[in-house]
């Protein structure tokens, strides 16, 4: 077996990797940027408490959020009982609860992105809109959402490269069971505990960095487009 | 017509001002920081008086005290701001359309083709707003706000970001839109020769109050306005009709009443009333006529009312239809003797008096 080829096992963790940063970005999309909407543009009480809880994650050891994960969705846990009792669903030890791991210590970055973004549009643009008319969910949709979308792009290609590298939650939360929740940095800690695992960690660690290489060059490429679209460019498209 | 009646404080600043305007056009003036924003944002509805009252055309927009606030995208009040907020990501005739597409058909006062056609935007349409230059965008930004139907127009520095060629480029728009769209329109400027080319209907702004409204040349005559006129160098508006020109020479006659008056080459045609304005300090008094002197302008007069404005002296000339105010020192009452019912002569540089409506 060539040296470059990859097992079942490395594949299946690959796979579960890539699936599981898909589902976590675009589980905190559509949060992610009302949060940062709501932090740029509203004041209201509590504000800086939900920007902290919102950015927790960030200061945390990984390992904390992770077992409150585990006991809030475990099977004994108050959402985990419910989630049983009322849609027969478990996501604790199983791939759905890595995108939840994932995507709670994703979101703060989701959240910065979209805030900065927001918070660099133009209000005065949102208020011409309105005295055109525009309803300001309106002016939300076709006015603030379109010029904060490079930012917004950042963010998603920042919580997808932070779910691929979710390590601490995750092995909390889920475990570390092969096919359902040993993603890529999980795979690769179990090679580096095993004797002559050196050379499959090796293999991992250079997926790795194609994977968020791949990751951000698209959201390069992403957000030179949009960027074009709001003058930075020259096309008539 | 407009009823504004409004009291706002934010910090230092203070507003107060209760006035009902009647003009299709009326200029809002006044040195930076007297309020003139506050009050176009007020009517818009981006910024919250403290209390008051505000109709528009028999509709309440505005009453603190019975708890109506229509929000500002239900106001219906078009504006356009000096940095014309085009949307960057679309096109002209996206930006065009943005307000004009919500609208009902029987809601819509104009059609793009003819909005597009006054404002001459057909070779823009395709074109995204950082590819215009800064008069285009204004004509953009104009034909958007009307498009969305509204019924008041404000106009908010809508020249101040443009260079002169540019100003004397749009200002022609300007004036097409005065003329043929019978929307009520507010047009601010610090710039009183811009506002003097759409309107002589004048409010004027001092620190967060109405000092004056009505015509121009009425309006600066007040007294209440006469210390920011003085400021401004514009004690002294008159009304005259140009006779002849002598361009070799560099200036044209004009008639102020019955006087003859010497004034700069104006470009305006003869026969044609223009607005002209010079400071009281550059009015010289004389009590007989002087003979020998470069200075063209002797007009006969007799002195009037005589009163300090901010530690100067500044004393009436009236003629025979218009008053002039002149400013003189203290010393120079004593010396000539100066009191009230004294035949005098007011003596005026060609130079020192200011045209408007030729040059911007």
């Amino acid at each position: 077996m060539s040296i470059l080829q990859l097992t079942p096992e490395e594949m299946a963790a690959l796979w579960l990797s890539a699936k599981v940063a898909l589902f976590c970005t675009l589980l905190i999309l559509i949060p992610g940027v009302l949060l940062g909407w709501v932090l740029a543009r509203k004041r209201f009480f509590g504000k800086a408490l939900l920007d902290s809880v919102v950015h927790l994650p960030l200061v945390l050891p990984p390992v904390v959020p992770g077992f409150l994960l585990l006991l809030l969705f475990g099977n004994q846990g108050v959402l985990g009982k419910w989630l049983q009792e009322a849609f027969g669903i478990s996501i604790a030890f199983t791939w759905m609860g890595a995108v939840v791991a994932s995507a709670i210590m994703a979101l703060p970055l989701m959240v910065r992105s979209a805030r900065l973004a927001v918070s660099q549009v133009d209000r005065g643009l949102e208020l011409a809109a309105q005295s055109l008319g525009a309803h300001p969910v309106r002016v939300f949709f076709s006015i603030t959402l379109p010029l904060a979308l490079p930012g917004i792009l950042t963010g998603m290609v920042l919580a997808f490269s932070r779910s691929l590298g979710e390590f601490g939650a995750t092995i909390t939360f889920v475990g570390n069971i092969e096919g359902e929740t040993r993603t890529l940095p999980l795979a690769i800690y179990t090679y580096t505990q095993i004797p002559g695992g050196d050379v499959p960690a090796l293999r991992l660690v250079v997926l790795s960095l194609l994977l968020a290489f791949a990751a951000l060059y698209f959201s390069n490429v992403m957000e030179q487009r949009a960027l074009r679209r709001v003058g930075s460019g020259d096309d008539r498209a | 017509m407009i009823e504004l009646d409004f009291a706002l404080r934010r910090g230092e600043f203070a507003t107060r001002v209760n006035v009902t305007l009647n003009d299709r056009v009326t200029g809002v003036f006044g040195p930076s920081g007297a309020g003139k924003t506050t009050l176009l944002g007020t009517l818009a509805g981006l910024v919250k008086p403290d209390a008051g009252r505000l109709v528009l055309n028999g509709e309440c927009l505005l009453d603190t005290e019975r708890g109506i606030d229509l929000p500002l995208y239900k106001r219906r009040i078009g504006m356009v701001f000096q940095d014309s907020r085009l949307f960057p990501h679309l096109t002209v005739s996206r930006n065009l359309e943005y307000g004009y597409h919500r609208l009902t058909r029987g809601q819509r006062r104009f059609s793009l083709a003819q909005i597009v056609e006054l404002l001459e935007l057909g070779a823009l349409l395709l074109q995204k707003p950082h590819q215009l230059s800064g008069g285009q965008r204004q004509r953009v930004a104009l034909g958007r706000a009307l498009l969305s139907s509204p019924r008041l127009l404000l106009l908010d520095e809508p020249m101040a970001s443009l260079d002169v060629r540019l100003k004397m480029q749009i200002l022609p728009f300007m004036q097409r839109v005065r003329d043929e769209i019978d929307i009520p329109m507010l047009y601010v400027s610090h710039a009183i020769d811009e506002v003097l080319q759409l309107t002589s209907r004048m409010l004027v702004l001092e620190q967060g109050h109405v000092i004056g409204y009505g015509d121009f040349v009425d309006v600066m005559r007040d007294t209440q306005v006469l210390a920011l006129a003085r400021s401004l160098g514009m004690e002294n508006v008159l009304q005259v009709e140009l006779l002849s020109h002598h361009p070799a020479e560099g200036y044209s006659v004009a008639q102020l009443s019955t006087q003859r008056l010497f004034i700069p080459l104006s470009a305006g045609g003869v026969g044609e009333r223009i607005t002209i304005s010079t400071a009281a300090s550059n009015i010289a008094l004389a009590r007989e006529p002087v003979s020998g002197i470069s200075i063209q302008n002797q007009l006969p007069g007799t002195l009037g009312q005589m009163r300090q404005v901010d530690h100067r002296m500044l004393v009436d000339v009236v003629l025979d239809a218009n008053t002039l105010v002149a400013e003189v020192s203290a010393k120079a009452i004593q010396d000539l003797a100066l009191s009230p019912g004294m035949k005098v002569h007011a003596l005026i540089k060609t130079q020192a008096l200011h045209l408007y409506g030729q040059v911007l």
